[in-house]
C-alpha cells in the first residue's frame, strides 16, 4: 500500500467496515484501499468533481424543509463505496425476506384476518388500536396477495461487533431507491475500473422488478394489462425527484391528485384524449392526505373518493393504507415475536435493544439513565424528533422527560448503537464516518431483496445522524456476487416481453 | 398523455420562446441605440415593453422608462413572471414535471441553463456587455429547439411543446409588427433595421425584397412569408401541423383545429396592401386576439378534461385557492 493516503486514518473504538482494529484492510476492501492509495491528490479531486458534476447536471436533488421554503440541494455522494461480501449478504437477504413476510402477514391479520396475533396475546390490542398508523378505514379492505408492504425499506446498522441489527422498519413510503440507482450510475463513470475487479451485483433492474410487483398486485377486475401510475404530492415534495425517477424507470404516468377523478367508484386519469382508468396506484403520499373525504378534509393533494373505490375493489393502492401500524416503533419491538408467531422461525436479524415506555418498569429504568439512551417518537420518520442522550443538552433531556411522562405510548428508547464506520472524504482528507444501510424489499409473486441499498453516512465528525434531511451523505453500496456464480442473476430480465405479461395474468 | 403534462409542455414551449424573443428584442434594441435614431423622440425601451405586452406589469409609479429599469425588469426581475430568468425557471419547473416524457438531454440542458443564469451576476451583465448574455440566452434556447427536433419522438409531448412554441412565436411577431409598423418609412431606415433584426429576419427579408423600405413589404414578409420560420403564417402552419399530430386533434370537428385553420387561411390568402389600406394595426389586434383564442380552446379541449368529475375544482369555495 502506498504510504500517505490512509496514514492518518484512525480506526478508534468502533467497528470499521474497511479496516481491522490493527489497521490492516479487511480482505474484501483490500483491492479498493490499494486503488485509492494509488490515486494522486489531483486525480482524486478530479474524480470528486466529476461526481458532483454528474449529480448537478442531471438535477439529482432533494429538498430540505427549513425555515424558508424548501431548499433544493444536490445529492451528496461520497467516493469511497461500501462493499458487502456475498456471505454477509446471504444472511441479510434471508433475514429481510423473513421480516417483510412476517410484517405482511401481521398487517393482513390485523386488517382483514381474525387478529390472531392479538387474540393469542402476542401484541396487546390497545397498542394496535392506539397506534396513529392504525386506520379504521382500512379494516376489511383486502389487498391482492396480501402484499401490503409491496415496497419496504428496512434500516440496518452494525454494532460494535459488526453484527447487523434492524434499527427501524419503513413500510409506508420508504424513499431512497432512486439514489441507489443514481449513485451506481455515477460511480460507474467515476471509478469504472474498480467495478471490473469486484464482481458487483447490478441494481438497475429495480424499475422492472417494481413494475412487475405492482402489476401482480392489480385487482382481478383489471384484466390482462393493468394500468399502473405513480401518485406524487408534487414538485415541492422532498422526494419528488424519486417519484419522477420511478415513473420514468417503469414507463408509467406520474400523476398528482388533481390528475385523478373518481366516478362511480372507478378511478380515472385525466388525459388529453379523455378519462383513462387506473388499476394500480403506487402512491407516494401519506394516508392522511390520500382521500379528503375520509381522512384530512383539507388535503388538496389526494383523490376524493379513492377509499370508496378501494373498498369497491376497482383499484389497488400500494403500499396499503394503514401500514403505519406495522412500523410504529412501539410495534417494532414485537417484530421478532411476530416472526416466530407467523413463521415459526427465529428472527435472523435482531432488533436494537428497545425499551417500551408505556411499561412502568421499563419507563423508570429509562428515565433513570436518559442521558445514555436514544429516545424516538414512535410515528416519525426521516430522523425528526430523535433525541440522543449522550449529546443532548440538559434542556433537551428535561423536555424529552416531560414528553415521555405526558404520553409514554408515543416514545420508545433504545441503547445507543455505536454505528460502524467507513472511510469517507472530508474537507481535507479521509476519516471514519458512521454509516447505516437501507435495503429495499419488494413483495410481488415472491419477496425480492434488491442487492445493495442506500448506505447513508453522517458527514459530521462523530455524528450518528445519517438522514439526508439532517445533512447526511451517501455511498454506493456494492454487494458482491458469490464466486462461481454469474454476476447478473436477475432471472426475469431475459424473458421476452410477451411471456412476462402472460405470466402475470 | 396526462392533461396536466400536456399543459406543462405547452407552457414550457411558450416560455422558452418568450425568453428567446425577449433576448433578441433587447439585443436588437441595444444595438439600435448605439447610433443616432431617425426619430429621437421615440423611446425604444417603451416600445419593447409594448411589444412584449408588459407595459402594465412594468407600471409607472416608481420606475423610469429607461434602458436600465426596462432591461432589469425583462431580464432578471423574478417578480415579473415573463422575465428571462423567470421564464427559464418556469420552463425548467415544467420540464421537471414531465421529465419522463423528455429525453434526458433536454432536461440536462434546461437545468444547466437555469443554473448558469442563477450563477451569473445579471445586473453586471446588463451594465457591462449585455449582448454576451443575450447571445447566451438565444443560443441555449435554440439548442433546446434543436435537441427537441433531433431527439424527441414525434408524439403528443413533442406536439404540445411545439404548439406552445409556435403560438408564442406567432404572437410575438404580430406584436412586433403591430408596434413598429407606424415607425417604418423611407426616412427611418434604422426603424426598418430594428424591426427586422428583432425577428432575426433582416437577411431573409433582403433576399425577398432587396433593400426595399416600403412598410407594406415588411408587413407582407413578417406576416405571410411561406418560407421564413418566424413569419406569422409559417408559425401558424407549424402550429396547425402539431395540432394535427395530436390524437383527436385532426378532423373537421375539432374546435381548436377549425379555428386555427380558419385564421391561417385568412392570413394566407389575404392581400396585404388591402389590409394596409384598411388599417393594419386593427387587423393585427384582431389576429392577436384570435391566436389567443386558439390557445384558450386548446386549453379547454385538452387541459381541462374531466373537470366535471373533479371534486378539487368543484368544491373550492369562492376566493379559496387550491394549493
Amino acid at each position: 500500500m502506498t504510504p500517505g493516503f490512509f496514514d492518518g486514518y484512525v480506526v478508534d473504538d468502533f467497528f470499521d467496515e474497511a479496516f481491522h482494529d490493527d489497521g490492516t484492510p479487511r480482505a474484501h476492501y483490500r483491492h479498493l484501499v490499494e486503488r485509492f492509495a494509488q490515486l494522486g491528490e489531483d486525480d482524486l479531486r478530479h474524480r470528486r468533481q466529476l461526481g458532483e458534476d454528474v449529480f448537478t447536471a442531471r438535477g439529482i436533488t432533494f429538498t430540505v424543509y427549513g425555515d424558508e421554503e424548501g431548499i433544493e440541494r444536490t445529492w451528496p455522494m461520497d467516493l469511497f463505496p461500501r462493499i458487502i461480501p456475498a456471505s454477509e449478504w446471504a444472511i441479510i437477504e434471508r433475514g429481510l425476506a423473513q421480516r417483510v413476510t412476517a410484517l405482511n402477514r401481521f398487517l393482513d391479520d390485523i386488517y382483514v384476518g381474525e387478529q390472531a396475533a392479538i387474540n393469542d396475546g402476542i401484541v396487546p390490542r390497545w397498542l394496535i388500536t392506539s397506534s396513529t398508523g392504525f386506520e379504521r378505514e382500512a379494516v376489511n379492505i383486502p389487498v391482492p396477495n396480501g402484499a401490503r408492504c409491496l415496497v419496504a425499506g428496512i434500516d440496518l446498522v452494525r454494532d460494535r461487533n459488526g453484527v447487523y441489527r434492524v434499527l427501524e422498519d419503513n413500510i409506508r413510503n420508504p424513499s431512497g431507491i432512486s439514489y441507489v440507482l443514481e449513485n451506481r450510475a455515477a460511480m460507474m463513470k467515476i471509478l469504472p475500473a474498480a467495478f471490473r475487479a469486484h464482481r458487483v451485483r447490478p441494481v438497475e433492474h429495480y424499475g422492472r422488478a417494481l413494475l412487475r410487483a405492482l402489476r401482480h398486485a392489480a385487482p382481478p377486475a383489471a384484466g390482462d394489462s393493468p394500468t399502473v401510475a405513480v401518485l406524487t404530492p408534487g414538485v415541492y415534495n422532498s422526494a419528488y425527484f424519486e417519484h419522477a425517477f420511478l415513473a420514468r424507470q417503469m414507463g408509467v404516468e406520474l400523476v398528482e391528485g388533481r390528475d385523478l377523478v373518481v366516478d362511480d367508484h372507478v378511478v380515472y386519469m385525466r388525459t388529453t384524449s379523455g378519462l383513462q382508468r387506473v388499476d394500480v396506484l403506487y402512491r407516494r403520499i401519506d394516508d392522511a392526505y390520500l382521500d379528503p373525504v375520509v381522512f384530512r378534509s383539507s388535503s388538496t393533494l389526494g383523490v376524493p373518493g379513492i377509499m370508496a373505490a378501494l373498498r369497491a375493489g376497482t383499484i389497488s393502492v400500494t403500499n396499503a393504507v394503514g401500514n403505519g401500524v406495522g412500523d410504529d416503533k412501539a410495534v417494532y419491538a414485537y417484530v421478532p415475536a411476530l416472526i416466530k408467531y407467523y413463521l415459526g422461525e427465529e428472527a435472523l436479524l435482531s432488533n436494537a435493544e428497545t425499551y417500551l415506555l408505556w411499561d412502568p418498569d421499563q419507563r423508570k429504568q429509562v428515565l433513570d439513565r436518559l442521558d445514555e439512551l436514544v429516545v424516538k417518537p414512535v410515528a416519525e420518520s426521516g430522523g425528526y424528533g430523535i433525541v440522543i442522550g449522550p449529546t443532548a443538552t440538559d434542556e433537551e433531556l428535561a423536555q424529552v422527560r416531560r414528553n415521555i411522562e405526558d404520553d409514554p405510548r408515543n416514545y420508545i428508547a433504545q441503547e445507543v448503537v455505536s454505528l460502524s464506520r467507513l472511510p469517507s472524504f472530508t474537507g481535507d482528507g479521509v476519516e471514519g464516518r458512521h454509516i447505516d444501510l437501507r435495503p429495499f424489499v419488494l413483495t410481488g409473486d415472491r419477496v425480492e431483496v434488491i442487492p445493495g441499498g442506500l448506505t447513508r453516512v453522517a458527514m459530521r465528525k462523530g455524528s450518528l445522524i445519517v438522514n439526508s434531511s439532517q445533512g447526511g451523505g451517501s455511498k454506493d453500496t456494492w454487494v458482491l456476487a458469490p464466486v462461481g456464480q454469474p454476476v447478473d442473476i436477475d432471472d426475469h430480465d431475459d424473458e421476452p416481453e410477451d411471456l412476462r405479461v402472460e405470466e402475470m395474468v | 398523455m396526462l392533461a396536466r403534462h400536456a399543459e406543462s409542455l405547452f407552457w414550457a414551449g411558450r416560455y422558452l420562446e418568450r425568453a428567446e424573443d425577449t433576448a433578441r428584442l433587447l439585443d436588437a434594441t441595444y444595438h439600435g441605440s448605439l447610433q443616432v435614431a431617425g426619430d429621437e423622440t421615440r423611446n425604444p425601451w417603451a416600445a419593447v415593453l409594448d411589444i412584449l405586452h408588459a407595459t402594465d406589469e412594468f407600471g409607472d409609479d416608481d420606475r423610469q422608462l429607461d434602458e436600465v429599469s426596462v432591461c432589469e425588469f425583462l431580464v432578471l426581475d423574478r417578480s415579473n413572471p415573463a422575465s428571462i430568468a423567470s421564464a427559464i425557471a418556469t420552463a425548467r419547473e415544467n420540464f421537471r414535471t414531465v421529465r419522463e416524457h423528455l429525453p434526458t438531454e433536454m432536461w440536462e440542458i434546461v437545468n444547466r441553463f437555469h443554473l448558469d443564469l442563477g450563477a451569473r451576476n445579471l445586473s453586471a451583465d446588463l451594465a457591462g456587455e449585455p449582448y454576451v448574455l443575450y447571445e447566451m440566452v438565444k443560443v441555449r434556447c435554440q439548442t433546446l429547439g434543436g435537441v427537441a427536433a433531433q431527439s424527441m419522438p414525434r408524439d403528443e409531448s413533442y406536439s404540445f411543446l411545439r404548439l406552445g412554441w409556435m403560438i408564442e412565436r406567432a404572437l410575438i411577431t404580430c406584436r412586433l409588427l403591430n408596434v413598429n409598423y407606424p415607425t417604418l418609412g423611407y426616412d427611418h431606415y434604422d426603424a426598418l433595421l430594428l424591426t427586422l433584426r428583432s425577428a432575426s429576419s433582416l437577411e431573409a427579408y433582403r433576399r425577398s425584397f432587396q433593400s426595399s423600405t416600403n412598410p407594406t413589404h415588411v408587413a407582407a414578409f413578417l406576416l405571410q412569408s411561406p418560407s421564413f420560420p418566424r413569419s406569422v403564417l409559417f408559425c401558424l402552419q407549424r402550429a396547425e401541423h402539431s395540432l394535427g399530430n395530436i390524437p383527436s386533434g385532426s378532423g373537421a370537428r375539432n374546435r381548436a383545429r377549425r379555428l386555427l385553420g380558419r385564421i391561417r387561411s385568412e392570413l394566407e390568402y389575404a392581400d396585404v396592401s388591402e389590409l394596409v389600406s384598411a388599417g393594419l394595426c386593427a387587423t393585427l389586434d384582431n389576429l392577436e386576439y384570435e391566436i389567443c383564442e386558439v390557445a384558450d380552446v386548446v386549453a379547454s379541449q385538452y387541459f381541462r378534461v374531466g373537470d366535471e368529475f373533479s371534486l378539487h375544482s368543484q368544491f373550492v369555495l369562492p376566493g379559496e385557492a387550491l394549493v
